[in-house]
């Protein structure tokens, strides 16, 4: 049998095994992540809620705390960020409307902290977690700060999102035991 | 031992393997962090030439240490003796690096990257601007090429795993 890396169940007796107590549970109910998986996901968890309090104490999630942000990320005397093309998007789009921004991001990042602590939805959250930590290398990217540091969240996130990081030690689990997969396994 | 379903729709409920790539593609791209890391550290001077040198770098592991013996280990044992430590982070990162890309000797690799990682957040942690989460995820993530064995994927292990090798060096793989 090819080894599982990313699942821990062994598939061997149940593929064909039609009076396995699988076959009674709805369709994707069965898939699971694996446990390194899980506490990757646990961590990015933390990693996001412990920022996200930090950012908040910070007043970050304001419009002054926003517009004052993205100044920085790319003023000479910030982190010089140097991708002009991302800084004119921000500037022209995100800047004008920094205090809806601020909101959004405060309930958006928190959500998907939650989600992916608890594992709850967690396909969902993870695709959210990535987009924001893309958008962060992007506005970090060729600058001061180390930029791998969001490369490695990145990945982190797709990983838990490829690999069903919720349905060990997770919400999801359940969720998906009782209903079967998200459609589109977009959610859970 | 037949092959388990990968998503046919014929087994609706069976649990279908995962793809292994993902972890492959982290585990490579974890690789090419530690290669470009070097660029700061080349010798024979380990200079970063625009860049902060990795000198620069222990001194402000001494200047803004979290941990005071960590902070007097720096600067009574690895500075007075600079050139020898800088070889062996030098080829330390340079092993980790390329293991990890190759899929060579992986679980080694992973371990020894892992230690690196803990040793960078140890040191850095105090320095400003330093964001200690990335050497959490860092290690994190050589733990888990640890325990998923990444090197069964897109890996020299995997065409070394089907060689008789000493019993030593399978478990390097």
């Amino acid at each position: 049998m090819k080894r599982t890396l990313l699942s821990e169940t062994d598939t061997s007796s149940s593929e064909t095994d039609t009076s396995s107590p699988l076959a009674s549970l709805p369709r994707g109910a069965a898939r699971q992540g694996s446990f390194g998986l899980a506490a990757l996901r646990v961590t990015l968890g933390i990693l996001v809620l412990a920022t996200w309090a930090d950012n908040l104490s910070k007043d970050l999630y304001t419009a002054d705390g926003l517009t004052g942000l993205i100044n920085w990320l790319f003023s000479p005397d910030g982190n010089s960020s140097s991708l002009s093309a991302y800084q004119s998007l921000l500037e022209s789009v995100v800047v004008p409307n920094a205090g809806l921004f601020g909101v959004l991001q405060l309930i958006i990042e928190f959500a998907f902290g939650v989600g992916l602590l608890l594992g709850l939805c967690t396909r969902l959250c993870s695709l959210l977690a990535a987009g924001f930590f893309v958008s962060l290398f992007l506005g970090y990217y060729g600058g001061h700060e180390w930029i791998w540091t969001y490369v490695l969240l990145t990945v982190s996130a797709i990983a838990v999102y490829l690999g069903y990081g919720g349905r060990t030690l997770g919400l999801d689990h359940y969720l998906a035991k009782a209903r079967g997969d998200s459609p589109g396994s977009l959610i859970w | 031992m037949k092959e388990p379903d990968i998503g046919s729709g014929s087994t609706d409920t069976v649990t279908r393997v995962q793809p292994q790539w993902p972890i492959a593609v982290a585990r490579m791209l974890i690789g090419l962090l530690w290669l470009g890391s070097l660029r700061w550290k080349l010798p024979p001077d380990f200079d970063g030439g625009s860049e902060r040198s990795l000198r620069s770098w222990l001194d402000l592991e001494i200047e803004h240490a979290a941990f005071g013996p960590y902070g007097r280990l720096i600067e009574s044992v690895v500075v007075p003796n600079f050139a020898l430590f800088a070889w062996l982070l030098f080829l330390a990162e340079l092993f980790a690096g390329l293991s990890l890309l190759l899929g060579l000797f992986t679980r080694a690799g992973s371990v020894l990257g892992m230690a690196m990682s803990i040793n960078l957040g140890i040191g850095l942690v105090a320095v400003p601007g330093e964001w200690p989460w990335s050497y959490v995820m860092l290690a994190m993530w050589h733990g888990l090429f640890l325990v998923l064995a990444a090197g069964t994927s897109i890996s020299i292990d995997n065409q070394l795993r089907r060689r008789a090798l000493p019993r030593p060096l399978r478990h390097l793989l």
